[in-house]
């Protein structure tokens, strides 16, 4: 069953508990503000972190768990992954740190251990060990307004729905990562525009791994291709410069039975 | 032969330089010897080295393919410097990616674990097979120099078309392949650059770039050893280069067009400006001074149209392996001289192996001459001053390792010492609390207030208990405000003013006052605040005396409120009263429940009106 996260933006009021609680779990260290962090309060120590916005809105971002992750598609170990369960998870010990997770990332989360020696790629795993044990992520339990809840995605789905339904005018009529790029399992219902969370606002609902499967699935093609394409040209090339010399053998021949 | 030894002694320094740099990289980790960032995770060492690199080594591929399969018999002479610079050109590719990988002891990790869906386990597993063909194609040439090896020489010569068929199949998988990298990246890369057909892109360009490099590199081989350029040969590949620059132009020009962004050219956004000058240095102007045949046999012509090709072509990996992103990230990112050196210091490396072959072993029908064969040839004493010209004796080994090593400490010296950089925390200003029973606490966050009961918390607490809050006892009863002293949200904030006790206007005090006599005036030698201002109440004491710094506002708030209703709680567990350790009984969400609750509240205060917030009018509209 595949579990997801929704956070209603209108009942945040920006405590920051569930980031405290999620670096409680997770084991991160205290953070320092460093000069190759980018401004949204995410880094290799906050695996989720609360936006402030005009209007008193508080936003939390983390990883959205993308239904079809575009990070665990480019992996080229797999190091990332997308579990049964619907977190996207990351083992450290596969991974050879090229960051193209990062580049590939359409929100911009997974983030980099720049100050380490050994450095890994660090995001949020949705607490995949606390789940897969029935117990929720620390960050939803942490809430205490209930501003993010944690269950079943359809679940999530119908609750978010059914907010909306039952508060007319009080939220946009959109939920947040129900159909983006295939869906996402960290979900938003809000009454502000969360398009400052992605680097496009409308992303379209295409997944992302199907922008490369076509250009990948002619490899086979291409690499066959050009072979047959090479061994057809040099055996024209060939076959004519043979032809060339017969014929100029032919020409010497015949000139040379003309001198005779 | 001057010129191949200064080239050296350039490479030299450089390669001393880009080694210090690179042990920074390994001591200190990735952040502190580069500005990638977390927007940028890609920057220079992707986008010349690996993206360029790849690409500057596809001579390789052409020119076999010309010699090998088009069976041109003419281009012989420029096989072999070619192979070897594709050769070389990939190991410099994987040295980069060593260097630029967060963890390069894991890069076998790629034979071992797959992930076939993406398109960097093809391009990486391309690269790795490619150069294990490149040193098949290439071996023959140092093992023709032992004389035991003839029978695998003669073995690999043998299937040397095999290689040559491989070589060229595994170029058109990766060259493009780099394209499909960045095919997932729709919203990040500036649309005249992103297109489906990317890949296809890159592969033509590749095609053009390798004919190039191989006319580049010929022409300078040849103007370091002082040997008659190979004009006619050259002339031929930059005529062929036209058609191959036409075509990724037509590609380009009608992908663009037929997706809908021919207006986005001349939109004069700096992504439009580099975008022309990328497609003019790249393609326009090389295959119009290509088109003129006379020019294509000059050999001024050309340098310039080959250079721009390559840094064109350069130009274009660079952009799209990161450059034009930085529009959609929002970040900066410019390349750090630390980048540039690794990236010019592995450039450097390969061209040092590249002439250390050229000298060395049979790549050029006619060997080029030892410069180390006769030193003596040189005029060491002259005769008519008496004077000594130079010692003969300092070989070019010396004065390149001298090179190399004071580069090196050069380049340790320049490192930046101070490897925690920190942006330091915003500097938030902090907005006083306003009301008269019910204080409106309203810190810096947006008009979200606190409700704060100041009658009752007086009431509870008893009237000495003024001081818990209001530290200072200030003439005239006037109120100690907390915004006044702890001033800044979330930075700890110095509140002595030091001009103001000195000065004949203020406190009017004289050093000694406060300092104690014949010792250093510093924080420590002062006297405590508390010895001449007794009402005053501290937190801590001991910590503003010796400080001066007090509290961030919100540990200030959190220490004083948090600390104390936490108390509260333990003492009475009474049943239905709000939980005061809970953040959301204080603080909730929105303005309006709190103004819909309290709708007096602005009738109450008349000072009220000029503040304007954001749904001021419906507040008029429920009180009409």
């Amino acid at each position: 069953m595949s579990k997801g996260i929704l956070t209603d933006v209108t009942k945040c009021i920006g405590c920051l508990k569930c980031v405290s609680a999620c670096k409680e779990v997770n084991h991160l260290e205290m953070d320092v503000p460093r000069i190759w962090q980018k401004n949204d309060g995410l880094s290799a120590e906050n695996w989720t972190s609360v936006i402030q916005r005009t209007g008193n809105r508080y936003v939390r971002k983390q990883c959205r768990h993308c239904i079809e992750p575009a990070c665990a598609s480019v992996c080229l170990v797999g190091a990332l992954h997308k579990t049964s369960i619907g977190a996207v998870v990351y083992d450290s010990n596969k991974c050879l740190g090229c960051r193209y997770c990062m580049m590939a990332c359409p929100f911009g989360i997974p983030r980099y251990d720049w100050d380490k020696t050994v450095p890994h790629v660090e995001k949020c795993i949705l607490c995949y060990d606390r789940i897969k044990d029935g117990e929720q992520p620390a960050c939803t339990k942490a809430c205490p307004t209930g501003a993010t809840i944690f269950g079943d995605r359809s679940t999530l789905l119908a609750v978010a729905h059914k907010r909306i339904k039952d508060n007319p005018g009080k939220y946009i009529n959109k939920v947040w990562g129900e159909h983006e790029i295939g869906g996402t399992s960290v979900m938003y219902l809000s009454d502000i525009d969360l398009g400052f969370l992605q680097y496009q606002t409308n992303m379209g609902t295409k997944p992302l791994p199907a922008d490369t499967a076509p250009a990948m699935k002619s490899v086979p093609f291409a690499f066959v291709g050009m072979g047959g394409v090479m061994l057809g040209l040099n055996w024209i090339i060939r076959r004519r410069m043979e032809l060339s010399k017969e014929q100029s053998e032919e020409k010497s021949k015949k000139k040379e039975s003309a001198d005779e | 032969m001057n010129r191949v030894h200064n080239a050296k002694l350039i490479l030299w320094i450089i390669t001393g330089l880009a080694a210090a740099v690179a042990l920074n990289r390994y001591i200190f980790g990735l952040g502190v010897t580069t500005n990638l960032n977390d927007s940028t995770p890609w920057g220079f060492w992707i986008g010349f080295d690996v993206m360029g690199g790849v690409a500057l080594a596809a001579g390789g591929f052409v020119i076999t393919s010309i010699f090998y399969i088009m069976k041109r018999e003419e281009f012989h002479s420029l096989v072999k410097p070619a192979v070897l610079t594709a050769f070389l050109g990939y190991l410099a590719v994987i040295f980069g990616l060593l260097v630029d990988l967060g963890l390069p002891w894991n890069i076998w990790h790629m034979i071992i674990y797959w992930n076939p869906h993406s398109p960097l386990f093809e391009v990486g597993w391309c690269v790795m097979l490619y150069t294990a063909v490149l040193i098949l194609e290439f071996s023959p040439v140092p093992l023709e120099k032992f004389s035991r090896y003839a029978k695998i020489r003669s073995f690999l010569m043998k299937f040397r078309f095999v290689f040559v068929l491989l070589g060229i199949m595994l170029s058109t998988l990766h060259q493009s392949s780099l394209g499909t990298l960045f095919l997932i990246m729709p919203f990040k890369l500036y649309p005249l650059w992103y297109s489906n057909i990317l890949p296809v892109q890159f592969f033509i360009s590749a095609v053009s770039i390798g004919l190039m490099m191989v006319a580049f590199e010929s022409l300078v081989s040849h103007w370091l050893y002082r040997r008659k350029p190979e004009t006619d040969l050259v002339a031929k590949l930059c005529r062929a280069v036209v058609w191959v620059l036409a075509l990724y132009f037509l590609v380009k020009m009608i992908d663009i067009i037929a997706e809908g962004k021919f207006g986005l050219i001349f939109n004069g956004t700096w992504q439009s400006n580099l975008f022309i000058f990328e497609v003019l240095i790249s393609t326009i102007i090389p295959s119009a001074i290509f088109s003129a045949p006379k020019l294509c046999k000059n050999v001024k012509a050309q340098w310039i149209g080959s250079f721009m090709v390559i840094a064109g072509m350069v130009l274009n990996r660079l952009d799209v392996g990161g450059l034009v992103m930085l529009g959609a990230t929002g970040d900066s990112y410019t390349p750090a001289w630390t980048e540039i050196i690794i990236s010019l210091g592995i450039v450097s490396i390969a061209a040092l192996v590249f002439l250390f072959v050229i000298e060395n072993f049979h790549i050029w029908d006619i060997q080029p001459e030892d410069p180390e064969a006769n030193p003596h040839a040189l005029p060491t004493f002259d005769y008519s001053s008496r004077a000594w010209l130079g010692n003969p004796n300092v070989s070019s080994i010396t004065k390149h390792s001298l090179a190399f090593i004071i580069s090196f400490a050069a380049g340790m010296a320049l490192m930046p010492g101070n490897h925690l950089y920190s942006k330091g925390i915003d500097s938030i200003k902090v907005s006083r609390a306003t009301g008269v029973d019910t204080l409106y606490i309203n810190g810096n966050r947006d008009d979200q207030y606190v409700k704060f009961p100041h009658q009752a918390h007086i009431e509870k607490l008893g009237k000495d208990s003024c001081n818990y809050c209001h530290h200072l006892n200030l003439p005239d009863e006037k109120l100690s405000m907390c915004w006044e002293c702890h001033s800044s949200m979330y930075a700890k904030v110095n509140f002595f003013r030091h001009d103001w006790h000195a000065s004949a206007k203020g406190a009017n005090l004289r050093c000694n006052d406060c300092h104690k006599p014949g010792e250093a005036r510093s924080v420590k030698s002062a006297k405590s605040c508390t010895s001449c201002h007794p009402t005053y109440n501290f937190a801590d004491t001991t910590n503003t005396h010796l400080k001066h710094y007090i509290l961030s506002y919100t540990d200030a708030m959190h220490n004083l409120c948090v600390s104390c209703h936490l108390i509260e709680l333990k003492k009475q567990l009474v049943k239905d009263k709000p939980n005061l350790a809970q953040c959301s009984t204080c603080h909730k969400a929105g303005l309006h429940q709190i103004i819909t609750e309290d709708i007096n509240w602005k009738i109450k205060l008349p000072h009220f009106n000029n503040v304007i917030l954001p749904n001021a009018k419906q507040v008029e509209m429920e009180m009409k």
